[in-house]
């Protein structure tokens, strides 16, 4: 019985101790993590708000907001700096804490949501938005942006950005209306005798020639959904200038007339190798550096990549008006541009320790954002009327978009603001098999049909 | 030894923590897989019961069916690569007369260690349109330039190629230390009896080793099941969804179209998937003793 009781006793010890060492194990591991993952998003993110809770609570002086925003090339690095350094000016009291977004398609940060772990501030797209708003993991804005003067400061043609479905302000937009611009290497089509091309014909020819002398026809950066979807996009619209964006609002039918005829001369384009034939698996640096370097004649990026291919092209880039199947059709076409504004920006948690405070601060540094993107990136298509000057002359590109924009009478969508997640995804993962050259017209239609029922 | 073993308390205070941990962080998670598979839930915001709606889109959904065909096909290929190369290259470093063994055996074993990114990026980089190895086609005169990566049929195979050279070193360590285990005497014994060495290998060395391949098969075909990351690399899935496997139907519909509800559709699916492959592996590779006592009781029975 001694024995009996002496072997439970070891064995509750045991049991106990091995309890004991998993309880603690944990905690270490958790602190490790922790400590370890100050370098990553998520836990910057705890961290951030633990800081800015401790920081209100005691002193009433110093505030941390995190703030989950684009951080990767100028386009976005030179907003943001700027407005870092406004902000030490206007908000002393105030410390942004940089989550670099990662481009995932909202991923990290509905994991976040997910978690209870949003940051205070976050750069939202029109997705997100909606799936934010369905949660309540979103502010509404409205008060802030009035009483900041925000909605005197937004141009008329950008005031449905504002304003979502239902017809509150869930995030403060800094990008204006953007546009997918067909850019083309002037030396390259000069050396080989080539005029910009009008119609698909001429684009043929083009393909042709260029794919003689070793030249890509047009370097697609197809691994990323939006270019292939712009692709198609950009034909799409010279047979019904709605685009993917009546698709998208459920207005027209992937069967109709219009964007049948626009798969199948995208498929014979691809066909005749418009595209480089790894296109689906180029990232968007590949593709760039071809376009750049010379080793392709053409490029389909958004208006922001003007000031790079600028830079780095200087007077022998440019964009030209997207080819359509005939002369008329390209006079008309001018008119409906691929792209378009979207109901994306920075938008505020509203379970954040200090939610007011980054209300105001959001929108303080989307007009910051405004700001830059004028003066450094010469870019005036934002979303506010700043009231600022380039420091410099604004691009060829640019001065010709600025005198080309008041005839514009219709633009899409690019995918970020597609409302419909299910077509969103569709209309990335189909168009990248039509330009992959491996899917048939025939096959994109059959799919997509199917994915919208 | 036997008196705790006859103490039941003594096996469940031991046994405890372990199966606190497996239900807490295994059981109860796949039963919650289960339980929103038949709802609407979006991650965030309360699920709604909608029956079997997930599974009948999921069913339905052509990307079901090329998942379940790439995972066949990196299941078969990774397994076969992995157990023939590993078996031929542990028996070869397993003759002490060969020279350079401690370096083959360090060699083989290398990818193994090397995170999947950088395998992953190493091999994208060879693979490419302008890579390494279509260069290689191109300097020696042949026009066999392919678009390894991008083919919507061949793609599958080449991203099971790059897993498969990853983690054949794991393999190849399992069955050197099966090897190793074997004792001398048998080889010796055949040798006496004029058996050559492939002879011996494949009448004592394999069949020994019949525990060790069972585990090898178990993780080469659950692993060929549960593929994601190489493709999310090399392909994102893509040209068009046609490298997709369950789990990246799992990822896409939950993390791109916040479809948590139909993403874990799919995800059960796999899991059924993974256990019926468990199952067949162990009923092929069940003990001799296990068979005859079947057959006796089967005998029994018909008396």
């Amino acid at each position: 019985m001694k024995k009996r009781l002496l072997s439970s006793l070891v064995c509750l010890t045991v049991a106990a101790t091995s309890l004991i060492g998993c309880g603690n194990a944990a905690a270490t591991t958790t602190d490790t993590a922790v400590s370890t993952e100050t370098k990553t998003e998520a836990a910057d993110t705890t961290a951030t708000e633990t800081k800015a809770e401790d920081t209100t609570a005691t002193s009433g002086e110093k505030v941390t907001l995190s703030i989950y925003t684009q951080y990767a090339d100028d386009d976005t690095k030179v907003p943001y700096d700027y407005a870092v350094e406004q902000l030490k000016e206007a908000y002393p009291n105030v410390e942004l804490n940089l989550i670099v977004q990662a481009q995932d398609d909202g991923q990290t940060l509905k994991t976040l949501a997910a978690t209870g772990q949003l940051p205070d501030i976050y750069q939202a797209s029109t997705d997100l938005i909606n799936t934010f708003r369905e949660s309540n993991q979103i502010m509404v804005l409205n008060d802030v942006a009035e009483s900041t003067g925000f909605l005197d400061k937004l141009y008329d043609a950008n005031k449905d950005l504002a304003y979502a479905e239902d017809g509150n302000i869930y995030a403060f937009p800094f990008s204006g209306q953007e546009y997918v611009l067909w850019y083309y290497n002037k030396a390259l089509f000069a050396e080989n005798n080539l005029e910009v091309p009008q119609t698909y014909d001429d684009l043929l020819n083009c393909i042709e020639v260029f794919k003689s002398k070793g030249i890509t026809p047009l370097a697609l950066f197809g691994q990323e959904g939006w270019n292939t979807a712009a692709a198609f996009d950009v034909v799409a619209t010279r047979y019904t200038a709605g685009g993917i964006k009546a698709l998208d609002e459920g207005t027209a039918k992937i069967t109709d007339e219009a964007y049948v005829n626009a798969a199948k001369k995208l498929e014979e384009l691809v066909a005749a190798g418009l595209f480089q034939e790894d296109a689906t698996t180029t990232n968007y640096d590949q593709a760039s550096e071809k376009f750049l370097s010379g080793e392709a004649a053409m490029f389909i990026n958004g208006q922001w990549y003007i000031e790079d291919a600028t830079k780095a092209l200087g007077d022998n880039v440019d964009w030209m008006f997207y080819p359509a199947q005939d002369a008329a059709a390209y006079t008309a076409g001018k008119a409906a541009f691929s792209g378009g504004g979207s109901a994306s920006g920075f938008a505020v948690n509203p379970d954040s320790a200090n939610a007011e405070l980054a209300a105001e601060v959001a929108e303080f540094i989307t007009e910051k954002y405004c700001e830059a993107k004028v003066m450094y990136r010469h870019n005036p298509l934002v979303a506010l009327n700043t009231g600022k000057e380039p420091d410099s002359e604004y691009p060829a590109m640019m001065k010709k978009l600025s005198d080309t924009l008041p005839s514009v009478t219709s633009t899409t969508k690019f995918t970020w603001g597609l409302t419909n997640s299910t077509f969103n995804d569709g209309i990335q993962s189909e168009s990248q098999g039509l330009v992959s050259g491996q899917f048939t017209a025939d096959e994109f239609i059959a799919d997509m049909e199917d994915i919208m029922e | 030894m036997k008196k705790y073993m006859g103490n039941k308390l003594a096996i469940l205070l031991f046994i405890l923590p372990a199966l606190a941990i497996f239900i807490t962080f295994d059981f109860i998670p796949i039963i919650q897989v289960f339980a929103y598979s038949f709802t609407d839930w979006n991650g965030l915001t309360m699920p709604n019961f909608t029956g079997l709606k997930n599974y009948l889109d999921l069913f339905t959904d052509r990307v079901f069916f090329t998942s379940n065909r790439n995972q066949l096909i990196f299941a078969i290929v990774i397994t076969v690569y992995q157990m023939l190369f590993a078996t031929v290259f542990a028996i070869t470093i397993s003759d002490k007369k060969m020279n350079g063994r401690k370096f083959l055996r360090v060699a083989y074993f290398i990818p193994v260690i090397l995170s999947v990114t950088v395998v992953c990026q190493l091999w994208s980089a060879i693979l490419s349109g302008e890579g390494l190895l279509n260069k290689l086609f191109e300097v020696a005169g042949s026009d066999f330039k392919q678009n390894w990566l991008g083919d919507r049929y061949k793609a599958i195979y080449v991203i099971a190629f790059v897993n498969a050279w990853q983690w054949m070193g794991y393999q190849f360590a399992l069955i050197v230390a099966g090897i190793k285990s074997i004792p001398a005497d048998y080889y010796e014994a055949a040798r006496i009896d004029g058996c050559s060495n492939v002879k011996a290998h494949m009448k004592i060395t394999i069949p020994l080793l019949a525990e060790t391949y069972k585990f090898c098969l178990i993780i080469s075909l659950t692993g060929g099941i549960k593929a994601f990351t190489e493709m999310n690399i090399l392909t994102g899935g893509g040209p068009n969804k046609s490298t997709f496997t369950l789990t990246y139907m799992m990822y896409n519909a939950a993390f791109k179209k916040s479809d948590y509800g139909y993403g874990l559709a799919a995800a059960s699916v796999m899991v059924i998937e993974c256990m019926l492959v468990m199952l067949v592996i162990n009923f092929i590779f069940r003990d001799k003793d296990q068979k005859k006592e079947e057959e006796k009781a089967r005998r029994k029975r018909n008396a």
